[in-house]
Order: structure tokens, then C-alpha cells, then sequence
């Protein structure tokens, strides 16, 4: 019956939707965690190597983003978010049928030969020789830009089952008195 | 010189050891130091240094308070004391207060033409400029291109003048230059230093060379530690080793080709005084660090100097002993801003 098959659905997407939201809370204490830990990495290189060198004194107040947030649409239409270094000039093509999110930190490519030099790396504003608690933390921050992107696309998948969750269920409430 | 500064000190520099010694009496006990853990705001800890002989050093200042203005009112109580010493001194210990400012000096020059490259007002970065380091030149760092210009138009005039001998280049200042630049400075101005100890004979000497001996090797650990994963070569990072330290020579040499850390922890192996520290260097993100175990060394040695009478040491241990101080201090209210106190008892207790 109509009903039933509504009511089936339902029930996917509502394990769905609970699936989602415990991966979205475990990303964001990951991401919590990350940022906690870049800032007292950050108190350490501060504790090693002076209060004034480490801070707004170091960089430019214009800067160049060394990652970029990418968006695209997938098979069901919702969007995906990827952050990528912006020395890569134009993404892979992604098939239109691909929906699966790839990673692509870490994925380094030649950079074209007409494209501008390569980014200098923000750890050397604060010298060439910086202690290991420095390091750590831009691994730290680096980990939790990863993590805000995954939650992104999390939020939209959410929200969107969310909807269609409500859809349903309206559909099921109209059918049910006509049943009955 | 003849030994027996018993005899002497007192008539030109007894009032001034007895003024830092009654400073060194003020510093943070321990109860102090448990009363500030407690804290749960920075303001809190602004009440509990009220108590202290910090007094009310922050009573100027606006709200919300940071740790940035923290750090900047200390030091700049610091810089009063110490222009305070350095103004009634009489030689030799004015050329002594003269070689501490130095390294302040160094760092002032450093972060003003770190500015330039990221193009930032010369103004701005005054204002954050260590007030130990300040001199009237320092304007005028930010339009050197090259160390040589650098030299010959800012600093030929300054007390740093005889440290650019090996710092001559006409490469022009990037990052790396400018590290290079900053340690060989340092480099020089050590090894000035640890002479002109020397030199001095007597007490002073007794103290402060093997002080002077243990931030030049700890100088060069640090260099060798920082320096692996990245562009620095092992013939570059040799010329930034101070010679005038126990690991010179063979231990310098034995270092510059150290390709991580258990290789480098071989070569302190081999020396007495290195070994018991670099085993209690915690692996991984748990223990303490290398540079904190430095820093336990270095406030011990400090306290220490204060045993002997009629030095210059007195001076130097007690500055580097308030700098401690201001680091845990910084290091407690950053813990405490952070709402992060898993790690807030790692300040090192001065005794």
C-alpha cells in the first residue's frame, strides 16, 4: 500500500537523518579539539620564543588565502563543499554523475607553468626557524579546515532531510484519514 | 686585575647589589604563583597582582584586558628598574648594562625589518619594540635593503656596530636572510659578551661565563632543533653556532650534522652537564619540551649567582629571572583566557 511504502521511506530517512547528526556532533568536538589545540600550541610558540613574536605584528594585513572553498552540485542536488589549496588552478573535472566528496589536501600538483609563484607557507612570517609548537599548531588548524568543510556539506545534507522528512510526512498524514 | 673584589665592589657597586637584591626578594613565591592558578578571569588575576609587588601596574589600563597588555605592562616595569640600575652605575657595570641591552637590540631590529617585509607602519611596530632595546636609531631600520646598507646607515654609530663583521652581505633581506642575520648577530654579540666577562676576571667571571657558556650551547640545540624540515643547509646552520660554549668544538661539529633529534641527543650525550636534561625531555605532546627543560636549567643557574656577593651577575640573573616570571605569568593568563587548564601548571617556580 501507498501508506506503507511512505511509512518505510520515513523510517530510512529518519535512521538517515539520526546517522548524520551524530557524525555532524562527532566532527564538531574533532573541530573543537583542533582549534582548542592550535591556540595552546600557539601559547607554547608564544612561551618559547616571546610574548610580541607571535601575533598581529607578523603578517600583512592583506593577504593572499592559501585555501579555497569549492562548491559543486551532486546527483541529488544538494551542494557539496571541498576546501582546496588555491595554487591548483582549475579543479579536476568532476564527472556529473560523481557525488562522492574527495579529498583533496595533500594532493599536490605541479603547478602550472604560467601560474603565479608558488605561496610562500604563513609559518615563515614568524622566522625560518620555528619551534615545533608552532608547526603543531598550523597542523592543528590545517586538520580543523578539513573538518569545517565536512560539516558544511553535513549541515545542507541535514537540513535537506529535514524537508523531505516534513514532505512525508504530510503526504503520510493526507493518506491516512482517507484509509482509515 | 687583582683578585679580592671584597675589597672594592662596594665603594662603586654596592648600592646598586643591594637594590637588586631586595628586588629579587619580590619576586612571585610559590602561594602566589597557586593563588594566580585559581583565577578564573584575567581580571582576577589583575586583583591578585595588586597583592604582589606588581601593585597596581595595571590600573591604567582599559577595558577588557588582555595577556598582550599584561605582557607589555611588566615589561615595561621591568625597563624601569632596569634604566633605573643602568642609571647610577659607574664603569665597568655601565659597559656590562650596555652588552644586556644588546640582545634586545637585536630583537628590536629583527622585528622592525620582519615590519618592512610585511609593509607595516614603522609606528606600529614601535610600540610593540622591547623598551630594554629601545634606541634613538631604530627609525630608521626599515628603509635597509641589504645588511651592508644596514650597517652603514642605521647602525655604524650603535653599540651593535661591532657585531655585523661576519654579517656583511648584499643579499637582500627576506626571511631567510633575516633568521641568518638575527642569529649571526646574536652569534657575535655572545661570544662579545662571554669576552668581555672574561676579561673581567674575578667573581663576575666565575658566574657569568658558565651562564654565558650554557645559553650558547643551549643556542645552538635550539638552532639544530628548529632547523630540521626546513631550507637552512648544515654549512649555514654551523656559521650560526656560538663558539664560546662548552660544546665548541667538537660538539658543534657533531651537531651540524645531526638529522633529528635522538642524533642530536647522542652528542649531548656526550657531555656531563647535557645529558641528565635531554632525559627529561617528554616524548610526544605529553612531557616537557626541550626548551622548557632549558629554562629550569637557566633559572637555576640564575638563582645560584645570587649565592656569591660583589658581581655583576647579580644584575644579569635577576632580569633573566623576571623574564621568567613575566613568561609564566603570560603563559598562566593564556591558559586562563583559553579556558584551557589541563596544562596550566607548567610555569617553572623561581626558588
Amino acid at each position: 500500500m501507498a501508506a506503507r511504502d511512505l511509512r518505510t521511506q520515513v523510517d530510512s530517512l529518519l535512521l538517515q537523518l539520526l546517522r548524520d547528526l551524530e557524525e555532524l556532533e562527532a566532527k564538531r568536538a574533532a573541530l573543537n579539539a583542533r582549534v582548542e589545540e592550535g591556540w595552546l600550541s600557539l601559547s607554547k610558540a608564544r612561551y618559547a620564543m616571546g610574548a610580541k613574536s607571535v601575533g598581529p605584528l607578523q603578517y600583512a594585513s592583506r593577504m593572499e588565502p592559501q585555501v579555497c572553498v569549492y562548491t559543486s552540485e551532486a546527483q541529488d542536488g544538494l551542494q557539496k563543499f571541498w576546501v582546496m589549496r588555491a595554487s591548483v588552478q582549475t579543479p579536476e573535472d568532476v564527472g556529473p554523475r560523481e557525488a562522492a566528496l574527495r579529498r583533496r589536501k595533500g594532493h599536490t600538483r605541479t603547478p602550472e607553468l604560467e601560474s603565479s609563484p608558488a605561496p610562500r607557507d604563513p609559518l615563515n612570517w614568524f622566522g625560518i626557524l620555528v619551534p615545533h609548537s608552532l608547526r603543531h599548531a598550523q597542523t592543528s588548524f590545517r586538520e580543523g579546515l578539513q573538518l569545517a568543510a565536512d560539516m558544511a556539506s553535513l549541515q545542507i545534507r541535514i537540513d535537506w532531510g529535514r524537508s523531505q522528512l516534513r514532505g512525508l510526512q504530510e503526504k503520510l498524514k493526507q493518506l491516512e484519514p482517507e484509509s482509515a | 686585575m687583582l683578585e679580592g673584589a671584597e675589597f672594592y665592589f662596594n665603594v662603586d657597586h654596592g648600592y646598586l647589589e643591594g637594590l637588586v637584591r631586595g628586588c629579587k626578594a619580590s619576586l612571585l613565591t610559590q602561594q602566589d604563583y597557586i593563588n594566580l592558578v585559581q583565577c578564573e578571569t584575567l581580571e582576577d588575576v589583575k586583583i591578585h597582582l595588586q597583592t604582589t609587588d606588581y601593585g597596581n601596574f595595571l590600573a591604567n589600563q582599559t577595558n577588557p584586558l588582555t595577556v598582550s597588555k599584561i605582557d607589555t605592562e611588566m615589561r615595561k616595569k621591568l625597563c624601569r628598574e632596569f634604566e633605573y640600575f643602568r642609571n647610577h652605575s659607574l664603569e665597568p657595570l655601565s659597559t656590562f648594562f650596555t652588552y644586556m641591552t644588546c640582545s634586545y637590540m637585536i630583537d628590536n631590529v629583527i622585528l622592525l625589518m620582519n615590519g618592512a617585509l610585511q609593509k607595516k607602519s614603522v609606528k606600529e611596530i614601535l610600540v610593540k619594540c622591547h623598551p630594554l632595546g629601545r634606541f634613538t636609531e631604530m627609525e630608521a631600520v626599515n628603509i635597509a635593503e641589504t645588511p651592508s646598507d644596514l650597517f652603514n646607515a642605521v647602525l655604524v654609530e650603535t653599540a651593535l656596530a661591532p657585531f655585523f663583521q661576519d654579517c656583511m652581505s648584499e643579499n637582500t633581506l627576506d626571511e631567510l636572510n633575516i633568521e641568518l642575520l638575527r642569529n649571526k648577530l646574536y652569534k657575535s654579540y655572545l661570544e662579545a659578551f662571554y669576552k668581555f666577562c672574561k676579561n673581567h676576571g674575578d667573581v663576575t667571571a666565575e658566574i657569568m661565563c658558565p651562564i654565558l657558556e650554557f645559553e650558547a650551547d643551549r643556542r645552538a640545540f635550539i638552532i639544530t632543533l628548529n632547523s630540521f624540515g626546513t631550507e637552512l643547509s648544515k654549512d649555514d646552520r654551523e656559521t650560526l653556532y656560538p663558539t664560546c660554549g662548552k660544546l665548541y668544538p667538537e660538539g658543534l661539529r657533531l651537531l651540524a650534522q645531526a638529522e633529528d633529534f635522538e642524533q642530536m641527543r647522542r652528542v649531548a650525550d656526550h657531555y656531563g652537564v647535557y645529558k641528565p636534561l635531554f632525559e627529561a625531555v617528554g616524548d610526544g605532546s605529553g612531557g616537557k619540551t626541550l626548551e622548557d627543560v632549558f629554562y629550569e636549567r637557566e633559572v637555576q643557574m640564575n638563582v645560584l649567582a645570587f649565592n656569591r656577593q660583589f658581581h655583576y651577575g647579580v644584575f644579569y640573573a635577576y632580569t633573566k629571572l623576571k623574564e621568567q616570571e613575566m613568561r609564566n605569568i603570560v603563559w598562566i593568563a593564556e591558559c586562563i583566557s583559553q579556558r584551557h587548564r589541563t596544562k596550566i601548571n607548567s610555569y617553572i617556580p623561581i626558588v
